[in-house]
């Protein structure tokens, strides 16, 4: 549930998701659900030299397990309240086992 | 269970529980071996060694003081 | 089972408390498909999704040139924050350089 509610804090802002077959889809995060599935606007194919067929699209949904990474816009982080949150759900996770 | 067995049957995580602390190779799937002491194993077989030496084809490639190993990547842990 | 767990929260009395005692600190994590990263360790959980500051990414490539030698060139990648998806990860180790 952590990475769930991360990316909902991200919503509305600009990221960069690179796939496990290497395209790097840059565009605005729309909607994010439990499985990290995400839906993308305003979509521009980072490296569409490469793959020129995906010119055309303007929005995508893309299948949380398809993914890489995505690359975060580091000022809409604030890295001590997901380490405490990281903690809290590690300690969660230790008492349910 | 007296008469003739050879010995106590044993199931998996009373062998890991057993190699606790011991030296272990790890093999991965992808062929990359790990050598080091075992620190812990949970039910996924994610593993934490120490002391561990990463072999790429037979060579050494790397060492490293702590690892966690992410238990899908696992093909087994034999004790060394 | 839980009075081992119950064994002080430094120790590591489960694969993923070493994972935890890297919190904030840099470590080094080792991806499917020839990648390697290097970065200050912000959030994990179960399934080893990760958050990363200051990343460098390292892939290796090998190629094989007309003598058929193979040779392997790395590319690198900074990125300032960065989210791993858990299913690549191979390896995390703490890193006290």
């Amino acid at each position: 549930m952590l990475f769930f509610s991360f990316f909902k804090t991200l919503i509305n802002h600009t990221v960069t998701v690179e796939l496990k077959n290497d395209i790097r889809i840059y565009g605005t995060l729309r909607s994010v659900d439990q499985y990290l599935n995400i839906k993308l606007d305003n979509i521009d194919i980072v490296n569409l030299d490469q793959y020129p067929h995906l010119s055309s699209v303007k929005n995508m949904f893309i299948r949380g397990s398809v993914v890489r990474y995505v690359v975060l816009p580091q000022a809409e982080v604030d890295t001590t309240l997901l380490e405490d949150a990281t903690r809290r759900e590690a300690a969660n996770q230790a008492n349910k086992a | 269970m007296e008469n003739g067995a050879p010995s106590e049957p044993e199931d998996p995580s009373t062998f890991l529980a057993e190699i606790l602390g011991a030296p272990v190779t790890v093999k991965l799937n992808s062929g990359v071996v790990y050598r080091g002491e075992l620190q812990s194993v949970d039910g996924y077989m994610n593993i934490a060694l120490e002391k561990t030496e990463e072999f790429v084809n037979g060579k050494r490639r790397r060492g490293y003081g702590d690892a966690f190993v992410r238990g899908n990547n696992v093909l087994y842990i034999s004790a060394t | 089972m839980a009075e081992a767990e119950a064994g002080g929260a430094s120790s590591v009395a489960e694969p993923l408390d070493l994972v935890r005692l890297s919190l904030d600190e840099i470590v080094f994590v080792k991806l499917r498909g020839d990648r390697e990263l290097k970065g200050r360790l912000h959030a994990y959980d179960s399934h080893c999704n990760l958050v990363l500051g200051d990343v460098e990414e390292t892939i290796y490539v090998v190629e094989e040139d007309e003598q058929e030698q193979e040779t392997v060139r790395t590319t690198k990648r900074q990125e300032e924050m960065l989210f791993v998806r858990g299913d690549s990860v191979v390896l995390i180790s703490p890193q006290a350089s």
